[in-house]
């Protein structure tokens, strides 16, 4: 069990990540532009927004990385997730452009289900069904 | 001073990585490989591939090490100093290795060679030799090569490599005063825009993963700093070089001399329980036996690796004849000078890491080799406009030139030469003397050739060509592992062989991205002649 625990704690890390990252990125109006055509402009909510979404994206991130690996390790790992997660973002930016805004509500999705799977898999969780 | 801080930071930043990037890129290829270490290792070594998938996850501590003593004894009665590797998820087989004993007269202080050791390869499960695997240096070539260097004493590449080192935290320091951006161009990449994309891809691969950056070269340092500022070490322990190893290691110290009294050695098994039982479970790694058979024969365990950070791991001493715990840790508290750097050259060796973190570290020391490599080349691109203008017939002056053969030579020649290892490890026959070395041989062979070739025409399509070689190379290596007696991938991925896989898979992309790297070289590149006779 504790197998597939770890499998999706590591999902939801990277996808979390990405997803941060996504908003993070479109945040900034030049990737903004990049999507939505030159001139485009945020409005200072939206952008407040996309940018508390990030924060939460890499948090989250974070918080998978520790239960995942403890607190130690967590932050290594972290660092590492954080890499690779940026890297995808450049390299969508750069030759994936209209994929971006799609990536963004992928990587979400993705995040939100591991999340699910990580609680259903958990061991508080299976305390209690097997409980019941 | 003349000029602003920024703009004496960008000239330091330009010299320290410049002068040094060859070696760096070697360092880093050579040690993103070695987190690989083990799994080039098996790889390197098709005979084992059939027998790692069938017994390893059955095979029990207690039984294997029953199994380990019982040759041990047949084969090494007589040695010094036995040493066990436990089998581990990385590394399924049980190994066995023995300095042998001094031939009678020898004088008693001389060190043996590593490779006059004694070794098997057994089976964890049935104790069966193994040992019919090709003789190779494997994995460790790459690991040894990332700090010794070749062809020189180890002491003088060490010196070498961390001068290096250090000039890498130079360029890294200085380069992120000089990089005013960071964060507003923390995801731009503009590809296809001549010197600008270079410096984009430079600033990418260094900023994106500086975090590792950072932490890799000051914990490289950090990993010999015993040799780089011996002083402290000279002060407290004046000729005593191997008291203090084994003060910091806390295994047994030196080379005490066996003891007239012959008493057989107690069964380990029941060492490793209790071990085991210490360490709540967790499983031991290493065991080291010295003077087995001699009533003074010391037994030392050590956890397995691969849980934590630390390099200090704990480990106890039992009394050989005995079975008698003497002395140990149940964790590896020291310290804290002592644990912070058992921590930071945990982190730089990364053997606590698990298949993730490895894969992530790897994928993060890829983007090392990317900077240092996009570093050499902004050099290049950002000069050669210069020269061009200056002497109006189109040649080049000699440092550009030089810079130019260095970096076909450095990179492209590197990445030609690395797949050259696998294959002369497949294809040259297996039996006689000498094997490893002739593989190295064919690496260096192949690399100076390449360095050779790439100072005489360092041109676009010299780099053509070396990239294309080394990514077919790269590419086919998973066609050569089938066909040459290893698990081929469909086989490897059908029984979860991940090592064996996960090796052919990434030689694949590596092939790949290096063949696409050549064709992007190609004319319709040519087009911007600014750039010509350099990558853009």
């Amino acid at each position: 069990m504790s197998g597939w625990h770890d499998t999706f704690l590591a999902m939801l890390a990277l996808a979390a990540a990405i997803a941060g990252f996504c908003a993070l990125s479109l945040a900034m109006d030049r990737h903004w532009e990049q999507l939505q055509g030159r001139g485009a402009a945020l409005t200072r909510r939206a952008r407040r927004r996309l940018r508390h979404a990030g924060t939460v994206g890499l948090l989250a991130s974070l918080a998978a990385c520790i239960a995942l690996r403890g607190a130690g390790q967590g932050w290594v790992a972290w660092a590492g997730m954080l890499t690779a997660a940026a890297i995808t973002l450049v390299l969508a930016l750069s030759y994936a452009t209209r994929g971006v805004m799609r990536l963004g509500w992928g990587a979400t999705a993705a995040a939100l289900l591991a999340l699910g799977a990580v609680l259903l898999s958990g061991d508080a969780i299976i305390s209690i069904t097997s409980g019941l | 001073m003349k000029e602003g801080f920024r703009q004496s930071m960008a000239w330091l930043h330009t010299w320290s990585g410049l002068l040094v990037g060859w070696i760096l890129f070697l360092v880093f290829a050579a040690g993103t490989a070695s987190y690989f270490r083990d799994e080039i290792t098996l790889w390197m070594k098709p005979e084992l591939h059939s027998a790692s998938q069938t017994h390893a996850a059955q095979a029990s501590q207690a039984g294997a090490i029953d199994l380990a003593q019982q040759t041990l004894e047949q084969r090494a009665g007589n040695s010094r100093r036995w040493f066990i590797n436990m089998p581990n998820a990385r590394n399924p087989a049980l190994e066995a290795s023995w300095i042998p004993a001094p031939p009678k007269g020898a004088d008693p202080k001389a060190r043996p060679k590593r490779r006059e050791f004694g070794s098997a390869t057994l089976d964890p499960a049935t104790g069966k030799d193994l040992g019919t695997a090709r003789a190779t240096r494997g994995g460790d070539f790459f690991f040894r090569l990332h700090f010794d260097l070749h062809y020189m004493s180890a002491i003088w590449g060490r010196w070498i490599v961390g001068a290096c080192a250090m000039c890498m935290l130079v360029a890294i320091l200085s380069g992120i005063v000089t990089h005013k951006r960071i964060f507003k161009d923390f995801f731009t990449f503009r590809p296809g825009k001549g010197q600008r994309s270079w410096l984009d891809a430079h600033n990418v691969s260094a900023v994106l993963a500086l975090p590792f950056h950072l932490m890799i070269t000051y914990t490289g340092l950090v990993t010999l700093m015993f040799m780089y500022l011996p002083s402290g070490v000279q002060a407290v322990y004046p000729d005593k070089s191997d008291a203090f190893y084994a003060d910091l290691n806390g295994g047994p110290s030196g080379n005490t001399r066996p003891s007239r009294e012959l008493v057989p050695l107690a069964p380990l098994g029941p060492m490793l329980a209790q071990a085991s039982r210490i360490w709540h479970g967790a499983p031991v790694g290493r065991i080291t036996v010295s003077n087995p058979g001699h009533a003074n024969a010391r037994v030392n365990l050590v956890l397995q690796e691969g849980r934590d950070m630390t390099q200090a791991l704990p480990n106890l001493t039992f009394e050989g004849a005995t079975g008698k715990l003497v002395a140990g840790t149940e964790t590896g508290q020291g310290s804290g000078a002592l644990q912070t750097r058992g921590v930071m050259y945990g982190l730089h060796v990364g053997r606590f890491a698990d298949s993730l973190v490895r894969a992530l570290f790897f994928l993060s020391g890829l983007a090392g080799c990317a900077m240092v490599a996009t570093g050499l080349l902004m050099w290049a691109v950002k000069e050669r406009p210069k020269h061009l203008k200056a002497r109006k017939d189109g040649s080049i002056g000699f440092g550009l030139r030089l810079v130019d053969g260095l970096n076909v030579g450095g990179i492209a020649g590197l990445l030609l030469a690395m797949p050259v290892l696998f294959w002369a490890n497949r294809l040259l026959p297996v039996g006689g003397t000498g094997r490893p070395d002739l593989e190295i041989a064919c690496f260096f062979t192949a690399w100076g050739i390449a360095a050779v070739a790439g100072l005489a025409w360092p041109a676009r399509w010299m780099w053509r060509l070396q990239l294309a070689l080394g990514g077919a190379l790269f590419a086919l290596l998973p066609l050569l592992n089938a066909a040459t007696g290893g698990a081929g991938l469909a086989s490897s991925l059908a029984h979860g062989l991940w090592a064996i896989a996960g090796f052919d898979l990434v030689s694949l992309v590596l092939g790949v991205l290096l063949l696409y790297a050549s064709l992007r070289l190609g004319p319709r590149a040519a087009v911007k002649p600014r750039l010509a006779g350099s990558a853009a």
